[in-house]
């Protein structure tokens, strides 16, 4: 056995596969607690969702109003909207057209 | 993040390191270092990647995310977290199933830490640098000495007793935050020295060559499962248990569920890099399991410049790698039945780790005990405990629910509508498949018949149990049952 091209291209793939993947989620996600860090000592509180999440939670509070675990659900609705509403630095991505057509559930 | 404890009385990671480090100190255990290498290069290296990494991300980073999920959902242990899926009753006992798997594999796991312990202290001894030494009679006389390797699993479980009494944040995290690097270091070092000798090459092709008919084999993609499922943890309680001490504002999928499941894997590939590139190099047949770790390993250091360096940096860091998968294995059990029972956590930490230990003096004794038991249980226990978690989520709570109400909540990145059908319908059915597989390769044997028996009476007995103990809990404390799906 030798060290062929191909075993050297399978080498990289698996390194960047893997230890890439992971040195870069590792990253991100440090990075972003980082942030979350920064945002707590201006303000006692972050939002909790970004617009797609939030969205698809308000869809499904909408579609199970009877659900068991509607009531937690409005309620981690409503505590992202008054925290963005409230705030003025957000941690993901909102526009201050989205947050105005927000409402309470 | 802000101290804030004062918003809740239970404890919480104190960074985001701390958790991470304790999510990968928990997964990566015995089987990164001395299985993963050897399967990967034994069916077809680089194909074997390409079929693992697909099973990576389509059943363990998934499952790992609706784990932690569930667990950061209730903030309880396996147990609590079962009832606020399914409310109070006897469902609540396949939680009882989970603690059940999880005290029997601690129990033969403790006296495996010891192996790596005795052999960690021997490399600092410089044992096997020593003239005459002899690697297989010394492997022998320490499976063969009961006294011994009780001791070993007394030591074990009297320190993982100690660090759990601290808690989580000054005795798990701190932990941790540590070892999970020097483990990560130890195999680069390693792997360094590896590169550097003559004929290294050898491993690296052993490794890495790519073989693609192995991926129409059915023997790769029953390994690369097998290790997918059984080296990630996924569905034993850990991931649960430690995503229920996430802080208020903490991640789910990015952290919990990409990173674990892909850095974990990735200490058993550098665990290969660290591992095969020496053996070749010295001429010795690589192996697997305690062969490779316990004689074909121990006779190379003597033969490489800086062998003895090389078998401490080795043996230290496999020691960490099982010791931090022990305690978090052990924080399962503390966590859900101090929560359970009226006993403090240090009056639970006492009673979980001297019964662990004393479930682990027949496997300590007899290491013919210890691979039935590691059988029954890596075949059958194990999925079943999966099978419960994931069935729970799945199929009681619903995967929908969960993922709008933990996952991606605070979430680093979106987990979309994809995700539900695999959580409830794909890796419930994968467990079914393994578990149907391995009976049927093992049909007629002892270890089958163990299997059937831990299959049956665990749910059995966990069903009866909770059904009893939540139908004397009064209507004021039983929670409101979610129930249905979505």
């Amino acid at each position: 056995m030798s060290l062929t091209p191909a075993v050297l291209g399978m080498l990289a793939f698996t390194l960047l596969a893997f230890q890439g993947v992971a040195g870069l989620a590792l990253v991100v996600t440090l990075r972003q607690e980082g942030r979350k860090v920064e945002l707590l000592e201006h303000q006692d509180r972050i939002d909790t969702y970004s617009p797609k999440a939030l969205a698809e939670l308000r869809e499904w509070i909408e579609n199970n109003p009877d659900d068991p675990l509607a009531e937690r659900a409005r309620r981690q609705h409503n505590t992202c909207v008054e925290t963005l509403r409230e705030t003025d630095r957000r941690f993901y991505d909102w526009s201050d057209e989205e947050i105005a057509r927000l409402e309470r559930l | 993040m802000t101290n804030d404890e004062a918003k809740t009385a239970r404890a919480e990671w104190g960074t985001r390191f701390g958790f991470l480090m304790a999510m990968i100190g928990a997964m990566v255990g015995a089987g990164n270092i001395w299985r993963f290498p050897f399967v990967m290069g034994d069916n077809g290296g680089g194909a074997f990647i390409v079929a693992f990494l697909v099973l990576l991300f389509l059943l363990a980073v998934p499952g790992l995310m609706a784990e932690v999920a569930l667990g950061r959902y209730s903030n309880k242990g396996v147990i609590g977290a079962f009832r606020d899926a399914a409310g109070p009753g006897g469902v609540v006992g396949f939680g009882v199933v989970v603690l059940l798997v999880n005290i029997a594999l601690m129990s033969y796991y403790s006296p495996v830490i010891g192996w790596t312990l005795y052999y960690a202290i021997h490399s600092l001894l410089f044992t096997f640098t020593a003239s005459g030494f002899e690697a297989v009679a010394f492997m022998d006389a320490m499976f063969a000495n009961g006294p011994l390797v009780v001791g070993l699993h007394t030591v074990v479980m009297g320190s993982i007793a100690a660090i759990l009494l601290l808690g989580i944040r000054d005795g798990v995290e701190r932990i941790v935050v540590y070892a999970v690097p020097v483990l990560v270091l130890s195999l680069v070092v390693m792997m360094i020295r590896g590169l550097t000798l003559p004929g290294a090459s050898e491993g690296i092709a052993f490794a890495f060559t790519i073989d693609w008919a192995y991926l129409t084999y059915s023997d790769t993609w029953i390994a690369a499962l097998g290790q997918a499922l059984f080296s990630t943890g996924l569905g034993w309680g850990i991931a649960l248990t430690v995503g229920s001490y996430l802080r208020e504002y903490d991640d789910v999928p990015l952290g919990g569920g990409v990173f674990t499941a892909i850095g974990e894997s990735s200490v058993g590939i550098l665990a290969a890099l660290a591992i095969f590139p020496i053996v070749f190099a010295v001429g010795v047949e690589p192996d697997a399991g305690a062969g490779l770790a316990f004689v074909s390993l121990v006779q190379v250091f003597p033969e490489i410049p800086l062998g003895s360096l090389v078998a401490i940096l080795f043996f230290v860091g496999f020691f960490f790698a099982t010791f931090t998968s022990g305690l978090l294995i052990t924080e399962v059990s503390v966590t859900t039945l101090s929560e359970e029972t009226g006993f403090s956590r240090n009056q639970t930490v006492i009673g979980v780790c001297g019964g662990i230990w004393l479930l682990g003096i027949p496997s300590a004794w007899d290491v013919a005990i210890l691979n039935y038991l590691d059988f029954v249980f890596a075949n059958w226990g194990l999925p079943l405990a999966t099978l419960m978690i994931i069935g729970v989520i799945g199929w009681v709570l619903g995967p929908k629910r969960l993922r709008i109400l933990s996952v991606n909540q605070n979430a680093g990145i979106y987990v979309g509508s994809w995700w539900d059908p695999l959580v409830k319908y794909v890796i419930p059915g994968v467990m079914l498949f393994i578990m149907g597989y391995f009976a049927y390769d093992n049909f007629g044997t002892t270890e089958m018949y163990g299997g059937l028996a831990v299959l049956v009476l665990f749910p059995v007995v966990g069903y009866v149990l909770m059904s009893v103990v939540d139908g004397r809990r009064s209507p004021a404390e039983a929670t409101e049952v979610p129930g249905g799906d979505d």
